[in-house]
């Protein structure tokens, strides 16, 4: 086991400066922060004060070694636009979308999972059919447009729930639903397909000639072993999760790490870009590892591959 | 010696002997003032550390600024300083502070604070996009006492005061140097302190920013609120509908939402001239493109006659912009005979698709031509895409054959860097802010120096770029309020009649408003942001919108 965790967590650091080195030089092509930080008549010499200020002037080869060298340290430099440590930027929001992953995760398999079953219990059949639209529409419908109709009808038409912002419980429904409509549908599917693979297999015959009751058999025997593979995507989703939340955050004016992200695209701040993807990369290599380790003690042939 | 007064001064002061009268019960401020603005930027409350002017709305309510602004008109009015006076030699200028202003923590707000504020502007670990300017144009500050600190200029400078106006730029903001130094800088940008009408209660990252209204009384006016709370909510459809269900009074609209916010029954708000959106021209001077159709005025010219204006301003602008004024010329613009280039305007930006075509076909090009345009949206200006799309159907229709090519505005400016290559020989789209001081702004368009070089470069400037150079040094240096006007508009009408660059429209600040949450109230005219006027905003009951 311990050459299994070994042999990941160099996979996971090559991958890290991977994704830092492309982030690195992705950003770069995008043009120059001084000139999004700089009113537009600002002359030369400003702009040369500025990018000297802000430790910009070296070539990119200069620029990336210091930043590697840092980065090895355990600094990953200060934000152009906010001048603090980027690592301390993304720690203060990353809280605010935790808060918000665990509730749509919640949301997606309350109502997914339960979809899930009825459709495969139903397979070819009316309900089936509509949890399948249900899925469809769930992963078809993009959530910047999703959030604005919630904030629309239940905010501005129904006067019930208040259109964005970090608040109270209610506060959190609009941005809930809108980040785990995709997941719900998500789950659906998953727990659909696994269901209809678990309702063939022999032990579920053989607990239906014992004489089980149907819903023993179904929501004990079935639903149990069919969100083995449901469970082991729920890491992947946490991962969509903490980085796919750029989009709801941005419409719900929530300040968490997905909309600092969008800034700091927005705004080149290289520094702070670089911190929050790789930060997240580490997020969800940590996620997978954990998940491997755990699919590896349940399955002990997984060390051997 | 010149004295600078500016004539506000008088009902300014008038104004001021009102608000120090002591306060009534009735006079109390109550309640929250919601402003949702689509970005905070840096959000930082240390001047040092914020770069674009116009992120000055969340600084402008805490601190304020060594010169303000003309309320009423735009432009530069009384401040910090009351007035200010400039050395025959030139290479002074003395501010006499108004007496009795305190910072938050109660320390008097005098001299040596503004000659700190200005230094730390100034100083290397500075990001304020003046720094470089102010290290280079100021030479030294002295004290002289409490209510007086002259600046010494390495050369004459008569746009000074206006460089350390919120009508013109942030640098002007004075910080306090006893809490500053006593509790140093990190410390300070934890618990900033400021002398504005409202002071600092906290900060979340992302979210916003609140404030409390002091409780004595101000001279930029004493608060009808008690709290003022600015939200940062990047999604405009979000800040709409934040205002219709009262969650915030006000927030900053583009004209794309002017049409809904009206039919929802918002108020729609407008600032004047905050902005030209321009077409212009880079590189038409260098040889190699000596005879390209766009190097000639006149058919600069014929574009600028096939531009329908007015159509642009009712279905682009949603009617709420204006036919624009001479290049970076706008009512409040200091030292111009402003009336007679609204005339000149008037009939030099008119609709004349006729002449452009006979103008084409008198210069040769019966045919039109190819001309390539880079159409491009600075910050907080996306309605310049779809003006840059509409004014190159217009010039189709004369007959050019327009290839537009839309950029992204961090990939434009390093275009403009170097020998300009993908930039010559084309047109494209730009804006100038709706600030007073023109001939600061004709330096960084025309300069044989400047970024965009639009007349010539150091290493070959021809006659027009020498004229210019010639007008602008004398501009600067003349202190005769009256021939500075003359030249002024001798260094307009130079450009002007170049063609090179073409104002479009002039466009406006646009906010939604719920009126149930708040009163009636004005913009300061060419301030896109509200940072100078919300100790202003009354409540609904105490001024009603008009219907």
């Amino acid at each position: 086991m311990g050459g299994f965790i070994a042999r990941r967590l160099l996979q996971g650091l090559l991958l890290l400066v991977l994704v830092a080195t492309v982030v690195f030089v992705l950003g770069r092509l995008t043009g120059n922060p001084v000139d999004l930080m700089l009113p537009e008549d600002a002359t030369a010499a400003d702009r040369a004060r500025l990018i000297e200020a802000l430790g910009l002037d070296g070539s990119l080869l200069t620029q990336y070694r210091a930043f590697i060298g840092s980065a090895l340290k355990g600094d990953l430099g200060t934000s152009l636009r906010m001048r603090q440590p980027a690592v301390d930027v993304f720690l203060s929001r990353l809280p605010n979308t935790l808060a918000l992953i665990p509730w749509a995760l919640l949301l997606a398999m309350l109502v997914g999972i339960p979809l899930g079953v009825v459709a495969a219990l139903n397979r070819g059949r009316f309900l089936d059919r509509a949890a399948g639209t249900i899925a469809v529409i769930g992963i078809a419908t993009p959530s910047f447009w999703l959030g604005i109709v919630l904030i629309f009808v239940f905010s501005v038409e129904l006067g019930w729930l208040p259109s964005g912002r970090m608040g109270g419980p209610e506060h959190y429904v609009l941005p809930v639903i809108t980040l785990g409509t995709f997941l719900t549908a998500g789950f659906m599917r998953l727990t659909r397909s696994s269901m209809l693979d678990v309702l063939e297999s022999e032990y579920v015959k053989l607990a239906r000639i014992k004489g089980l009751s149907e819903s023993v058999v179904i929501w004990k025997h079935c639903l149990r072993n069919a969100l083995i593979p449901v469970l082991t995507l729920w890491g992947v989703f946490v991962g969509n999760l903490i980085t796919g939340a750029i989009v709801t955050e941005t419409v719900f004016a929530w300040p968490g790490v997905g909309r600092l992200t969008y800034e700091a695209v927005i705004y080149r701040d290289f520094p702070l870009l670089q911190a929050v993807i790789i930060l997240k990369a580490v997020l969800i290599l940590a996620i997978n590892l954990v998940v491997d380790i755990l699919y590896a003690y349940v399955d002990p042939r997984i060390r051997l591959t | 010696m010149k004295v600078f007064r500016h004539p506000g001064v008088p009902a300014f002061a008038a104004l001021l002997a009102l608000s120090l009268s002591p306060p009534s019960a009735a006079q109390e401020p109550k309640g929250t003032l919601i402003f949702a603005v689509e970005s905070l930027a840096a959000q930082t409350l240390d001047p040092i550390l914020e770069t674009r002017p116009g992120n000055a709305v969340y600084q402008a309510p805490m601190y304020d600024s060594l010169v303000g602004f003309d309320l009423d008109k735009g432009g530069l009015g009384p401040g910090v300083a009351e007035r200010w006076v400039m050395s025959e030699d030139g290479l002074t200028w003395t501010f006499h502070l108004r007496p009795g202003q305190t910072f938050h923590n109660g320390d008097p707000l005098t001299a040596s604070d503004v000659k700190f504020s200005l230094e730390r502007q100034m100083s290397p670990k500075s990001l304020a996009a003046a720094a470089g300017s102010m290290r280079r144009s100021i030479k030294s500050i002295d004290v002289v006492d409490d209510l007086t600190v002259r600046v010494n200029t390495n050369e004459p400078q008569l746009g000074l005061p206006a460089a350390l106006s919120r009508a013109v730029a942030p640098e002007g903001a004075i910080m306090p140097k006893k809490y500053l130094e006593t509790v140093g800088e990190e410390e300070f940008r934890k618990k900033p302190v400021g002398s504005g009408p409202w002071r600092f209660v906290r900060s979340v990252p992302g979210d916003r920013i609140e404030f409390e209204a002091v409780g004595q009384a101000h001279w930029r006016g004493r608060p009808h609120f008690k709290y003022l709370h600015i939200l940062q909510v990047p999604e405009e459809s979000t800040r709409v509908a934040m205002v219709r269900t009262g969650e915030a009074a006000i927030a900053s609209i583009s004209p794309e939402t002017v049409f809904g916010a009206g039919r929802g029954g918002i108020e729609v708000m407008t600032v004047p001239g905050t902005m030209q959106a321009v077409f212009q021209f880079y590189g038409t001077w260098r040889p190699a493109h000596a005879n390209d159709p766009i190097a000639k005025p006149r058919v600069r010219q014929a574009l600028s006659l096939a531009i329908d204006r007015q159509q642009i301003i009712e279905h682009v602008m949603a009617g709420k912009a204006g036919v624009p004024r001479p290049f970076a010329t706008f009512a409040f613009t200091e030292s111009l005979s402003v009336e007679r280039w609204k005339s000149w305007s008037e009939a030099a930006y008119r609709y004349d698709p006729a002449l452009a075509k006979k103008i084409l076909a008198e210069e040769g090009y019966a045919n039109g031509f190819e001309l390539k345009f880079a159409n491009v949206a600075l910050p907080g200006t996306q309605f310049m895409i779809s003006i840059g799309t509409a004014i190159a159907d217009m010039w189709t229709k004369i007959g050019v054959k327009v290839s537009i090519k839309h950029y992204e505005w961090g990939a434009f400016p390093p275009m403009q860097m170097g020998d300009q290559p993908n930039l010559t020989g084309w047109a494209s789209m730009f804006r100038t802010a709706g600030r007073p001081d023109a001939p600061w702004r004709y330096n960084t368009a025309f300069a044989p120096d400047s970024t965009e070089r639009m007349l010539g470069d150091k290493d070959n400037c021809p006659e027009t770029c020498k004229k210019f150079v010639d007008l602008y040094k004398a501009v600067i240096n003349e202190r005769d309020p009256a021939k500075r006007t003359a030249l002024n508009d001798a260094m307009v009408e130079l450009i002007a009649e170049q063609w090179i660059a073409v104002p479009i429209i002039e466009g406006m600040g646009y906010y939604a408003i719920n009126s149930k949450k708040v009163g009636e109230f004005s913009a300061i005219p060419g301030r896109h942001e509200l940072g100078d006027v919300f100790e202003r905003i009354p409540h609904h009951d105490q001024k009603p919108w008009k219907k």
